[in-house]
């Protein structure tokens, strides 16, 4: 019964992370197989710094505290509650290539390939999600 | 209604009342009903959802000012457990009943459930404390086991099974679709 659902993260802001990481862990949770795929600014979302301040949009800024009142979770929280409960990190090479960083960068546990790694999890998933 | 197991969920944001509810269900045995105390708005729709696509049972919210307490029953047990209880056929049971043979019933709903109508005489022990409350039963007797739909009965003759009792029926479907007497 089980469903797969692939996501690839392509944007590195604060909302872009909540997007790609309350879905993914939303369908872990509901014993579906996730894999996210990370690339170009997506990679700032599971970057050792950058994910613990990734910006808000410009002109959000005033949404900090409704963050907090309404307890949402740190990205880093989320993270963890992800890869805890199974969730595929695939870093996209490529762009680990021209950005000039290597896989110590990242939160422990990722994945490193190409686009054709994604794609071989993507090709008989059931839900596949841009963000 | 009557829960196994509390979580408390009060005050978290979604996705966190899920992610919740699928790390506690992990620790609970099949039929126990798990009590989800949150304050997030979408979390019915949300833990409606999740039960449908894991397979667990959503029995229902109560809403408390503020906090809704949603109740889930774990799924899992007849898959698991490969114990087969012989069935029976409501209509069959009728007859029986209405013959006025003396039997053993054994009505495994909730309180709630069971006194807005039961057979006479049935033993009321609802699924959550069978394992528990087995002693109070005789496992030399013959006992028909009876719920809403036949499925908690199930459940609950396969635990009685694996504590020695031999003679169990399961009545399909049950209480639902029952047009005998009932007090």
């Amino acid at each position: 019964m089980s469903t797969k659902t692939a996501i690839i993260a392509a944007n590195g802001g604060l909302f872009d992370a909540y997007k790609v990481f309350n879905i993914a862990t939303a369908a872990a949770a509901t014993d579906q197989e996730v894999a996210i795929f990370f690339t170009f600014e997506g990679l700032n979302l599971i970057h050792k710094e950058a994910y613990q301040q990734l910006p808000m949009p410009q002109g959000k800024e005033h949404l900090v505290e409704g963050f907090k009142k309404a307890n949402v979770p740190s990205i880093p929280e989320l993270v963890e509650m992800a890869q805890e409960m199974g969730v595929t990190f695939i870093g996209c090479q490529m762009t680990m290539d021209v950005i000039g960083l290597e896989k110590e960068a990242f939160v422990d546990g990722i994945e490193v390939g190409g686009a054709v790694t994604f794609l071989e999890f993507a090709k008989d998933a059931d839900v596949t999600l841009t963000f | 209604m009557e829960s196994n197991h509390v979580l408390d969920a009060k005050g978290l944001a979604c996705p966190m009342p899920i992610v919740k509810t699928k790390k506690t269900m992990k620790d609970l045995e099949p039929g126990e009903v798990l009590e989800i105390q949150a304050t997030d708005k979408g979390s019915t729709a949300d833990l409606q959802a999740w039960a449908k696509s894991t397979g667990h049972e959503y029995l229902g919210t109560e809403t408390e000012g503020d906090t809704l307490r949603h109740f889930l029953r774990k799924a899992g047990a007849i898959e698991a457990e490969g114990v087969v209880i012989p069935e029976i056929s409501l209509d069959e049971f009728k007859e029986k009943v209405d013959k006025n043979e003396n039997l053993t019933v054994l009505d495994v709903r909730e309180i709630e459930e069971y006194e807005e109508g039961h057979i006479e005489g049935a033993i009321h022990i609802p699924l959550g404390e069978v394992e528990q409350r087995a002693g109070e039963l005789d496992k030399e007797d013959v006992i028909y086991v009876i719920c809403h739909s036949g499925r908690r009965s199930e459940l609950a003759a396969q635990t009685i099974a694996k504590k020695g009792f031999k003679q169990l029926f399961n009545v399909v479907p049950g209480m639902r679709d029952w047009t005998g007497k009932t007090i």
